[in-house]
């Protein structure tokens, strides 16, 4: 299935080369999880505070679908 | 959000009359012919309206608010004329607003409120500014490094709104302090660098019923979220914090050294101060639903903004 994964800040640093505008577009086997797909960009799953599928918060146990746009983020709490 | 009242309001012609006959407009076309409505405001210059208040003794943003109801509008909002009604306008030179913190994200907001109208600002923060602030807080130049950033904000908010009351607090704020920082606040601010404070902000405003605006930014990035207490919500019930959401898991203390190191550009600091306004000024005209709204993210780099979902 693909998915399309859009990175924020830090998370950017652990996938060279990241392209911030078109994100990853990257095929994953049916009914992979957010934290396997980390796992496969090398993303730390342990970095990631937000996950949100389809523009909706999610969890990083949920199980990703054909087409999903997946947006992982750290925590973006400076002032 | 009101305004203290402790005059009786000049009548209409008299207030007409000060005005048109005060030297400071001389030369300027009869006012006062046809007296101003909604579609044919009159502006009216500050020393006009700060001999008026002299001569009333009686506040300056009190006189501002008797002739916007009038359809008098202060110079100085002019170009808010189109963009507020009468009534909107009223609204917000009477808000009171907490900034819980005064530097990034504060400091770019108490200028942008204060140039919106706000009235009245408490303002919050322990430290005091240093040379590494210079790149991203609004209030951070070379002449004010080492002075207390609440006192900075507060002298820079009064050189833009000589009429907003402006109270300053060098503090950190604590679970011990909020309720009295949150009395007769209309929309607290949470512009500080700790989930945890966040959090703690966030859960006194609700638990007080103060509608909270959240920020948050690293890097080119910026996110920003608005909670409206739910009025005659159960008094046992948890409220449903967004911080809670978003960091179940709070943030540890190497997490939020790294976050103090991390670096922050301006572009997002400056532009999620605008959306945390924006989402302001939607509570203090009434155009924001209670409970939580949206959640915004901003890339101020690409740049791009979406709005997600609880």
């Amino acid at each position: 299935m693909r998915i399309l994964v859009k990175l924020s800040t830090t998370l950017r640093d652990c996938v060279p080369g990241y392209d911030a505008e078109t994100g990853l577009s990257l095929d994953m086997p049916e009914g992979a999880s957010v934290w396997e797909l980390a796992r496969h960009i090398h993303v730390p799953p342990e970095e990631i505070k937000i996950v949100m599928i389809n523009g909706r918060q999610s969890e990083g146990t949920d199980t990703l679908r054909d087409g999903d746009r997946v947006a992982l983020f750290p925590a973006v709490g400076g002032g | 959000m009101s305004m203290p009242s402790e005059t009786r309001p000049l009548p209409a012609d008299e207030l007409l009359a000060f005005i048109s006959g005060h030297p400071a407009r001389r030369g300027l076309p009869a006012d006062g012919a046809t007296p101003p409505d909604a579609a044919h405001p009159l502006f009216v210059e500050r020393e006009v309206l700060a001999d008026l208040a002299r001569l009333r003794g009686c506040p300056l943003r009190q006189i501002m608010d008797e002739c916007l109801s009038r359809h008098i509008w202060p110079e100085r909002f002019r170009r808010n004329y189109g963009l507020f009604s009468v009534m909107a306008m009223r609204r917000l030179l009477g808000a009171r607003v907490l900034l819980a913190g005064c530097g990034g994200l504060g400091g770019h907001l108490a200028g942008l409120l204060a140039r919106l109208g706000i009235g009245a600002f408490v303002l919050c923060d322990p430290d005091s500014f240093t040379e590494s602030n210079l790149n991203r807080q609004a209030f951070c130049t070379e002449s004010t490094l080492g002075r207390p950033k609440a006192e900075v904000a507060a002298q820079a908010v009064r050189d833009m709104a000589g009429h907003a009351e402006v109270v300053p607090h060098i503090l950190a704020v604590t679970a011990d302090n909020l309720s009295a920082l949150l009395d007769g606040v209309d929309v607290a601010l949470d512009c500080l660098d700790s989930v945890t404070d966040k959090a703690l902000l966030e859960n006194a405003c609700l638990r007080a019923g103060v509608p909270f605006v959240h920020g948050g930014v690293l890097r080119h990035e910026g996110m920003v979220f608005r909670n409206v207490p739910v009025p005659d919500s159960a008094p046992d019930a948890l409220p449903d914090a967004g911080l809670r959401r978003l960091y179940p898991q709070g943030q540890s203390a190497a997490e939020l050294d790294a976050a103090r190191a991390a670096g922050v550009s301006v572009l997002s600091v400056a532009g999620t101060a605008c959306l945390m306004a924006g989402q302001c000024l939607r509570i203090l005209l009434g155009e924001a639903a209670p409970g939580l709204g949206r959640l915004y993210h901003l890339d101020s780099g690409l740049p791009e903004l979406e709005s997600f979902a609880w």
